[in-house]
């Protein structure tokens, strides 16, 4: 459970400091610190407001609100476009921006043509998630960038590291897809019919 | 406290008005009110008229005529450019222009944050103004701008207003209560008071209590900016909201059918919010019709005032 202390502010900076860390990394569980009752009424609506189910207490002189279930919202428990019959769900793993070992030239060049490839799977190709150096695909100036974008509208889920976004300082640049954890990512490999790991 | 007194003051501290009213001469009485307050919009211009806007509302509240005001400053001059002073300056001067109320002079200090407001004298005919505490059965309450500011004035220090609401509400608190007060003076209005801090039901709150009337709200009715329900549900209603709400809550007993959402907009503290008119019940359309007529094109009879002693307000 992810714990946020927003003590010492006033409305509506509690709310916004909750929303900025929902949208950094979807929570399932979250408990929000305040030191006034307002900023508690007011976190509690926000947290409702995005699917949570929230429980209010008053610890000393603090205010808290736990949220549960709020990962709702997010991929890992989506029910899926999951058994429609005759598809699977093919989870790709990509956890390098470049393709095998020995060049790295080549190994670039690979890897922008197994993204643009990866099409070929057609409906099956259900989740893409980047981790450690392959977050780099997902950032401004990556040769897939508008591919992987064109996958996201297509409703192919793009789920890319936020620790590895955040190790390599990119956080800010990302261009496409969710920023997600390993829980997530755990729960994706268990929902998918084949992971393919790169 | 006591307070000095004499025989002229018509209104004073101990009656807690608007503005204080006080007796020059059998057909003349001077109004005054001061008000200031920090910066609620980014523009200094436009914060100039508001500010404005809202310290020239108490005189029209108390149904008299604006005539001089004096610059309230207090400004950072170490950490910001003088030119913001200018621009806060012309937007009050442009809001006394349009009230044709003349600047008499002014005060400034220096403050490590930024406030402006006025010190406005007007006059009234001294057997003819108007306070809150006046309300009459069979009263109909009229209000003339809608409520919500507070809460998108909240979402707009969060940066997630869009430009075209901030303009929108920007020019909502600039608008001058003139033309309402102007209106009003040809019906047979009992008491009337304008929205700010406390929100509607504070002010009305306020109205009701030592009346030995209660009243009845129909929120349906009540004037709304539509953004302010979205945002309340986002949970960026203002901390004076539920200030307002835990103080005056005792005096008001909500229809269960009335939300949640809807309850923080009728607590939520307006910044130079509409006037707020008890007039006689038979007048109220045809104050509603006038007051349209003059562009005034949100105001609503709101609720009415009714016989029961217990002084509380109802809210449908």
């Amino acid at each position: 459970m992810k714990e946020v202390d927003a003590r010492g502010l006033s409305c509506p900076a509690p709310v916004l400091q909750t929303k900025a860390i929902l949208e950094q990394e979807p929570l399932d569980t979250i408990k929000v610190i305040v030191d006034n009752a307002a900023s508690q009424q007011n976190v509690d609506r926000f947290l409702k407001s995005q699917g949570f189910e929230t429980a209010l207490a008053k610890e000393g002189e603090d205010f808290t609100i736990v949220g549960k279930g709020g990962a709702k919202s997010t991929p890992q428990m989506d029910p899926a476009p999951a058994s429609k019959s005759g598809v699977q769900q093919i989870m790709v793993m990509c956890t390098t921006d470049r393709m095998g070992f020995g060049d790295d030239e080549l190994g670039l060049k690979l890897m922008v043509n197994f993204i643009r490839t990866l099409k070929e799977m057609g409906p099956d190709l259900w989740r893409l998630v980047l981790v450690n150096n392959g977050v780099k695909l997902a950032i401004e100036g990556s040769a897939v960038l508008s591919e992987l974008q064109a996958y996201e509208k297509e409703g192919i889920t793009i789920l890319v590291c936020g620790t590895c976004l955040e190790h390599f300082k990119l956080l800010e640049r990302k261009q496409v897809g969710i920023t997600t954890n390993m829980l997530d990512i755990v729960t994706a490999m268990q929902l998918a019919d084949k992971v393919i790991s790169i | 406290m006591t307070f000095p007194t004499d025989e002229n003051v018509l209104v004073g501290l101990d009656r807690a008005d608007d503005a204080g009213v006080y007796r020059l001469s059998d057909d003349l009485a001077l109004i005054q009110t001061v008000d200031f307050f920090t910066p609620i919009v980014d523009d200094p211009y436009w914060f100039g008229q508001i500010a404005a806007a809202n310290a020239l509302s108490d005189v029209y509240a108390m149904g008299g005529v604006p005539k001089t005001a004096m610059n309230l400053v207090g400004f950072p001059l170490k950490t910001m450019d003088i030119s913001i002073l200018r621009q806060i300056i012309q937007g009050g001067i442009d809001k006394m222009v349009e009230a044709q109320v003349v600047l008499v002079g002014g005060h400034s200090v220096e403050d490590s944050e930024l406030k402006y407001g006025l010190s406005v004298t007007g006059f009234v005919h001294p057997e003819r103004f108007l306070v809150k505490k006046n309300l009459k059965q069979g009263d109909a309450l009229i209000l003339t701008k809608p409520l919500g500011t507070g809460i998108i004035n909240t979402a707009i220090k969060g940066g997630l207003a869009s430009d075209e609401l901030i303009e929108r509400v920007t020019r909502l608190m600039a608008a001058l209560n003139r033309s309402a007060a102007e209106v009003m003076a040809a019906y047979p209005v009992h008491a009337c008071t304008d929205i700010t801090g406390f929100g509607l039901l504070g002010h009305l709150a306020e109205m009701v209590c030592g009346s030995g009337h209660s009243l009845l709200v129909q929120s349906a009715k009540v004037p709304i900016l539509p953004e302010a329900s979205e945002y309340a549900a986002m949970g960026l209603v203002p901390a004076g909201a539920y200030h307002n709400k835990t103080f005056r809550e005792h005096m008001v007993s909500f229809e269960a059918s009335v939300d949640a959402l809807m309850r923080d907009i009728l607590f939520d503290p307006q910044t130079s919010g509409g006037l707020l008119i008890s007039v006689a019940g038979e007048r109220a359309e045809a104050l509603v019709a006038d007051l349209m007529a003059k562009g005034i094109d949100q105001a609503a009879v709101i609720g009415s005032v009714i016989a029961d002693p217990s002084e509380k307000i109802f809210v449908q």
